[in-house]
């Protein structure tokens, strides 16, 4: 394989699973977030000592 | 030899695009707010990081302005053998997180920072050393972004440089504010909406360099101009640079303050190591795709150039001179207006013939123009931007871009405070400080630290290509961090005197790359500093041993 290759080769997985892991993350960050901020609610009102709902 | 100057199209609709992503990312950093409670709520989120938010974190972390610029200079000067520092990065991302090397053990001992890990095992002087070594390496490399950033937003924005320093304090305020305010829960909110203006700002810029030029132009660009250079990374950059290039990301990925902190706010190990590969792959784009803008803008201007030819002067001597004269002439008006194919040929042109001439002045000579090369590779690539993106298109860039820049200094305020309030002052108070003051301590630091880099910035010229500055005031800490971390964890004689040791030699020897009058150049100051923070520690170790206060030592 030529170096020209072996360059073309690793620019094409770079700039494509960049493309698809950013694509991941923009669609399944969501539903983390809100898992991350439902955690720390219910942790806030433990520690508050307030019931939950 | 007429090119005309590049105006930026930047108008009122990419302003706005502009100003909207940075509403946006304020006005969330605000509503989290109300989820700070404790001081490891603030530093580590509670340790509630997912797989992917936290990917997003880190990477908006690590990917700033400055990174794509120092990126894309690499590329513009070293062509396609740069690319070998992403494979790099990738292949260490993919070990560590596959073994789990040091991470894992830092993670079951639940530390806020990496010095809290050398008290627990070394003694106190040991973290407040560590932790005034990595505030000291980690405030210099920080301290070199915004007169960088300020370079590249005056180019694709057209703000006259005169409102430069205005511009980048408004934006690390903005930065400080939401730091300030949100701590990690806000960044890693905010991390996550900036990282989706980054990816597209990043695919847009990258889409816009291959219609630019293509890849066979590219390839034919540094196959053409780089003087038989940039194709081979070993012929070009030597296996000194490449071993260096490894044991330093081994470091980086492992003990460097915002990756590590990242690290520990994982919901569970194991996510942690998954998070390390995903990375690996975000981090091979963060590397290569900068570095093909750089290409491609090496292309682009070759394509606008006209031929140069030699002066008629008697000898090789006076035509180099007669070109340099030139050059000294019109070299900083070419770079300031985008006239950067004006500019190339003539130093390929000086590169040509001093190679013809030889001897210590033709070397002088080759310097110059390497060290010319350098400039124009650090905004080849932004006027190239200005030159290509249509207006809308321009905005979003921006916004993408100033969005990586904000989570950078946002993550790195706070890396680096932490290390500040929690490793020096308050070990040096001698006494456990509450929640409360440690959270009050750190903001301050925060506030000390923009004012810091401001001033740093304004007064301080970088002595080379900006890549290597970045990754020898990265050195500095980090080679006698990591042999420190290994050895106190995998070694059971490993000492607070060998420790100590470690770390003044491995920074002394990364120093000496920031001294020109030593002539070390960045691989072996970089190796050399590796080398003497091994030897000083095992000699430290053997010589003054000492009993270990952590069972975190294996035999």
């Amino acid at each position: 394989m030529s170096w020209q290759a072996f360059w073309f080769a690793s620019f094409v997985l770079a700039f494509s699973t960049f493309s698809v892991i950013s694509l991941l993350i923009a669609v399944r960050g969501v539903a983390e977030i809100r898992e991350l901020f439902a955690t720390l609610e219910e942790e806030r009102r433990r520690k508050a000592g307030c019931p939950r709902g | 030899m007429s090119a005309p100057a590049i105006v930026s199209p930047f108008s009122l609709l990419d302003a706005l695009i502009t100003l909207a992503s940075l509403v946006a990312t304020l006005w969330i950093g605000v509503r989290v707010k109300r989820y700070i409670g404790t001081i490891e709520d603030y530093l580590v989120a509670n340790r509630g990081m997912g797989l992917y938010v936290g990917a997003a974190s880190l990477l908006s972390t690590e990917v700033g302005i400055i990174t794509y610029m120092y990126q894309a200079q690499f590329g513009f000067v070293a062509g396609f053998s740069a690319f070998v520092t992403g494979l790099i990065t990738l292949a260490v991302c993919l070990l560590v997180g596959r073994t789990g090397f040091v991470i894992t053990r830092l993670r079951e001992l639940r530390i806020l920072t990496v010095p809290e890990y050398f008290e627990k095992r070394y003694g106190r002087s040991v973290r407040v050393l560590a932790g005034v070594l990595m505030a000291f390496g980690g405030s210099l490399n920080l301290g070199v972004f915004p007169i960088i950033e300020a370079r590249f937003l005056a180019v694709v924005t057209g703000i006259p440089s005169r409102y430069l320093g205005w511009t980048m304090a408004g934006l690390l305020v903005l930065a400080l504010v939401y730091t300030a305010i949100g701590g990690m829960v806000s960044l890693i909110v905010t991390n996550y909406v900036q990282y989706v203006f980054l990816a597209t700002g990043t695919v847009i810029v990258t889409i816009a360099c291959l219609r630019a030029t293509g890849w066979n132009t590219m390839v034919r660009a540094v196959e053409g101009h780089l003087g038989g250079q940039g194709m081979n990374p070993v012929a070009d950059l030597g296996w000194g640079f490449l071993l260096w290039q490894v044991l330093l990301w081994v470091a980086l990925m492992t003990v460097w303050q915002s990756v590590a902190m990242r690290t520990f706010s994982t919901k569970d190990p194991a996510t942690g190591r998954k998070m390390f590969t995903l990375t690996g792959f975000l981090f091979l784009g963060r590397a290569i795709i900068p570095m093909v803008w750089g290409i491609a803008a090496l292309a682009f201007f070759w394509g606008r150039s006209e031929p140069v030819v030699a002066p008629a002067a008697p000898t090789r001597a006076a035509q180099i001179e007669e070109v340099e004269a030139r050059l000294d002439a019109g070299f900083q008006r070419d770079l300031d207006e985008g006239r950067i194919e004006r500019a190339l040929p003539q130093l390929a042109l000086v590169e040509r013939l001093a190679r013809e001439e030889k001897g210590p002045a033709a070397e002088r000579a080759v310097q110059r123009a390497r060290d010319r090369r350098g400039e124009l590779g650090l905004l080849a690539m932004p006027w190239m931007l200005a030159a290509t993106l249509p207006s809308g298109l321009l905005g979003l860039m921006v916004a993408g871009m100033l969005a990586a820049s904000i989570s950078t200094y946002a993550g790195y305020f706070l890396g680096w405070s932490a290390i500040i309030a929690q490793d020096i002052v308050a070990p040096l108070a001698g006494r456990e400080l509450s929640g409360a003051t440690r959270l009050r301590l750190t903001r301050v630091t925060v506030v000390s630290l923009t004012v810091f880099i401001m001033i740093w910035s304004l007064v301080y010229d970088l002595p080379g290509p900006a890549y290597f500055y970045l990754q020898v005031t990265a050195n500095l800490f980090m080679a006698p961090t990591l042999i420190a971390v290994v050895g106190g964890l995998y070694w059971r004689r490993a000492s607070a005197a060998g420790a100590a040791l470690a770390f003044v030699l491995g920074a002394a020897a990364s120093l000496g790359y920031l001294v020109p009058a030593l002539g070390l150049d960045v691989a072996t100051a970089g190796n050399l500093s590796w080398g003497l923070a091994i030897a000083g520690f095992v000699a430290g170790s053997l010589l003054v041993p000492s009993r270990p206060r952590l069972a975190g030592a294996r035999p």
